[in-house]
């Protein structure tokens, strides 16, 4: 019993990393710029069909599928960001929102329209095999996911940190007109802001596709899921977002394998929910 | 001048009235065309439900799908455990969903949840349900629970036409409409459109943001409630699904592109997307799964782009001008 | 001398390390037109947050003739009797101008009352012509006088105005504290001033407490403080070059 309890609960971890490294893309979207993106679980979905795609067709394997679709993404974020997103700035709230759902709606319906709804998977992937750690299982892909997704957090906050286009990034979240005043261009710094979040996403859904499969309603439990990490761990901390994550994923596998496999997400909602009542600026948040 | 103007507002709405009765009558046998007749409307009763709480208030609920599924599920397990005709049930349905939002809402209000993570939360309080009815064999559960079959019985709610339910919708519509109609010029519509623009100033000014709130979660609430009571007597089965966040968040739209706050604009929403989703999903839907909502997304985004202010102020003007022409004439 | 109809005991207010107010005590009288002033940062609007009921103090108490109101939320206190206006106007922006006055008189008014109480404060804000206009639609100075109207429509014994003259010009400044000055003698409601702007301060104040990093540092007539030394180092020092 606890051994399964266990067990579990190391499977979860492993995939909150990813669950972390996808909240990061919507952390910098809407800590950033404070604009609200419901569409950001449907990049996940939309990167996870494009894995397959080009796993199908050009026979790469899901673990180096980022190497193109992280571009294609970037791209995306940022044609987003041109066409939809820097109309909405100065607008309600609501607004924002009404255009990311329209935004969301498109993708879920563009997905569903090229790939149907049936559930898609890659036949394999290289990345196979189990690591046995005394009675535990560890499935390699989940682990080498989680370890890309740490990797790819840490790369974030170096670029963040140490390169200038991430320290316009930080000024603009911090301080939009001071930032201006010193030269920081709001546009290009938001365009990349959105293009850098989506482009997150594509790592996020080639490593997803490397142990499970997709289909088109995937993209509102991937979105509710980073929304949940984000309110946890609040805006500000990439080390509280990777807490997050793993704790959103362990709690995930816990409800799953304690009550019923079908809880998943009501535990994770749940949580959120506490998360919001309690603790409205997050566990680890600054802001 | 004003009085000829208030004449033809009349002969407008009476107008609009006999057409909405009349509608059924010319179309009776067709089925599919009742169908999508009633869907408009119940779409129309759920969005001017809706704007009591996100229109006037501001809140952008996400859950209109929990109390719908709520109405429904306890119409439904009240009619097939205890043969209670949905005609109580629906009371009791929206009354239920009443409890639940005030239960949910007392803390999020308390604790001051507001904008996205309201709208988020409320979202997650759709799954949630759906989720917990699906574990919960008792009353739920993966299968269908079929309501009582009868040919055609009034205390069942259960008729071999949809024409009914036509009726039954339209009179909802209509009590909707004047719950909306008097709130808009009552001291509660008043200051749920203060707090809607801004929480602190309307404090300020005596307003209780967190009462007036749950007040109009709770009216909100309850005419979804029995909306849903009467969408299970119609499908005449309730499954979990019902909880439906696609559903919820469709509903929110229709309330923004209608015009946030304007009480007819959401009916106007309803009518228009509503039949252009199922006209082309009547036309492509075959073919190409999705298309259709390609387009439905297409237009959203181009609304919420270009009209932010919503459809409703649109067909004011338009409707001014041609009073002012006919007027004039 | 009046007695008082709000004290203001040893309140202190921290945001984490910062002390925005340390100990400060005040007292306004009834009928009166008072002063808080003070440079940028000095705790003003803090203070009157702490006031009005939509900041909770960290200690200290404040008192609404007799009655405890501290930590009471800000629509109980406006029942009392204290409402204030905010120094960047926040306004009902999709709302008329009539629409948002409505809001405040529906605190003391049922029915056709509302509509009375609405075009008498109307009138007396010089707003009827606006009347019918959107809030988004209206300049500053205008706006600030919504903000007046929907606020003298609850009625209150004891008004609070944060920076009410920021941003107007000298006429419009002279109509505003026209405006005021008529409150105070014909309607004998109790004004509390915050404020920067010096001119409609000492033209209008019968009395002011000064206020430098969240402490008071002087109290007393406009003549009082233009000469005490502390206030012209703290304040005036950058003002008086001028």
């Amino acid at each position: 019993m606890t051994d399964t309890l266990l067990q579990n609960l190391i499977n979860g971890a492993l995939t909150g990393c990813i669950y972390a490294l996808i909240a990061l893309g919507l952390s910098l979207i809407f800590g950033v710029m404070n604009v609200v993106n419901f569409a950001h679980g449907d990049f996940v979905m939309l990167s996870m069909y494009l894995t397959f795609w080009i796993g199908l067709w050009a026979g790469a394997d899901a673990v180096f599928t980022p190497l193109l679709t992280f571009p294609a993404l970037f791209l995306i974020g940022v044609l987003a960001y041109y066409a939809l997103i820097d109309r909405t700035l100065r607008q309600k709230y609501v607004t924002q929102i009404a255009v990311t759902v329209g935004l969301m709606t498109f993708l879920r319906a563009l997905t569903q329209l090229v790939w149907k709804a049936q559930p898609r998977a890659l036949p394999y992937s290289i990345i196979q095999g189990n690591i046995q750690v005394g009675p535990y299982t560890i499935l390699a892909s989940r682990l080498v996911s989680a370890v890309v997704s740490v990797l790819a957090i840490a790369g974030v906050y170096l670029f963040l940190s140490r390169t200038w286009a991430g320290r316009a990034i930080r000024a603009a979240s911090d301080d939009l007109d001071a930032a201006s005043l010193l030269g920081v261009p709001y546009r290009q710094t938001y365009a990349l802001a959105f293009g850098l979040g989506s482009a997150l996403t594509a790592i996020a859904g080639g490593l997803l596709m490397t142990f499970q499969q997709v289909d088109p309603t995937m993209g509102v439990r991937f979105g509710l899921l980073s929304w949940c990490v984000l309110a946890m761990a609040g805006l500000g901390s990439i080390p509280g977002l990777l807490i997050s994550g793993i704790i959103v994923g362990a709690a995930e596998a816990v409800g799953m394998s304690l009550w019923d496999p079908r809880a998943r997400s009501l535990i994770v909602y749940l949580l959120f929910i506490l998360v919001l009542w309690l603790r409205p600026r997050g566990l680890f948040g600054r802001k | 001048m004003r009085r000829t103007r208030e004449g033809l507002n009349r002969l407008l709405l009476a107008a609009l009235l006999g057409v909405a009765l009349l509608l059924p009558i010319a179309v009776r046998t067709d089925q599919y065309t009742l169908v999508l007749l009633t869907t408009i409307l119940l779409y129309g009763v759920l969005a001017t439900a809706w704007n009591v709480i996100g229109g006037l208030a501001g809140q952008l609920d996400l859950a209109a799908g929990a109390y719908l599924g709520l109405g429904a599920f306890t119409a439904g397990t009240l009619l097939i455990r205890l043969n209670v005709s949905p005609w109580l049930g629906m009371v009791l349905g929206g009354l239920v969903a009443v409890g639940f939002a005030v239960l949910i809402g007392y803390p999020l209000f308390r604790f001051g949840v507001k904008e996205v993570w309201y709208a988020l939360s409320s979202a997650a309080l759709v799954e949630v349900l759906r989720v917990t009815f699906l574990i919960w064999s008792q009353v739920g559960g993966p299968v269908e629970r079929y309501l009582p079959y009868h040919e055609w019985s009034f205390y069942h709610l259960r008729f071999a036409t949809y024409m009914p339910f036509y009726y039954i919708m339209l009179g909802l519509l209509a009590l909707a409409l004047l719950v909306n109609h008097w709130i808009r010029h009552s001291k509660l519509g008043y200051y749920l459109m203060a707090l809607g623009e801004n929480e602190e100033a309307a404090e300020v000014l005596g307003v209780n943001t967190q009462k007036c709130k749950l007040q109009a979660l709770a009216i909100y609430a309850f005419l979804v409630g029995v909306t849903g009571s009467i969408y299970a007597c119609m499908y005449g089965f309730i499954h979990p699904n019902f909880f439906s966040g696609p559903m919820s968040i469709e509903v929110a739209i229709l309330g923004i592109v209608g015009g946030m706050g304007i009480t007819y604009g959401p009916v106007m929403a309803a009518i228009l997307l509503v039949s252009v989703r199922e006209f082309l999903r009547a036309n492509l839907g075959g073919q190409l799964e999705g298309l259709y909502l390609v387009v439905y997304a297409t237009v959203l985004i181009l609304i919420a782009l270009f009209r932010p202010q919503g459809l409703g102020p649109m067909l004011r003007q338009a409707y001014d001008r041609l009073l002012s022409r006919l007027v004039k004439e | 001398m009046s007695a008082p109809i709000l004290q203001v005991s040893q309140l202190t207010k921290r945001f984490g390390s910062l002390v925005a107010l340390n100990n400060v005590s005040l007292e306004i009288r009834a009928g009166e037109i008072f002063s808080i002033i003070g440079p940028n940062g000095a705790g003003k609007t803090t203070l009157f947050f702490n006031i009005i009921g939509l900041q909770k103090p960290d200690s200290g108490r404040v008192l609404f003739n007799g009655t405890d109101i501290t930590g009471k939320p800000p629509h109980t206190i406006c029942d009392l009797g204290i409402t204030c206006t905010f120094q960047v106007p926040r306004a009902f922006a999709n709302m008329t101008v009539e629409e948002a006055v409505r809001v405040g008189a529906y605190k003391r008014y049922r029915g056709r009352e509302v509509q009375r109480k609405v075009d008498e404060v109307l009138r007396i804000c010089e707003l009827e012509e606006y009347r019918h206009q959107r809030c988004c639609d209206m300049g500053l100075a205008p706006l600030r006088r919504v903000e007046l109207a929907r606020a003298l429509a609850t009625e209150p014994t004891l008004l609070l105005l944060d920076e009410a003259g920021a941003g107007l010009n000298p006429s419009e400044l002279a109509g505003l504290m026209d405006i005021l000055r008529r409150l105070n003698e014909e309607k004998r409601i109790t004004l509390c001033i915050v404020e920067h702007v010096m001119q409609m301060v000492m033209g209008l104040a019968q009395r002011i407490v000064v206020l430098d990093y969240g402490e008071v540092i002087a109290e007393g007539t406009p003549q009082e403080i233009s000469t005490n030394p502390r206030v012209i180092e703290a304040y005036l020092g950058k003002g008086a070059v001028c």
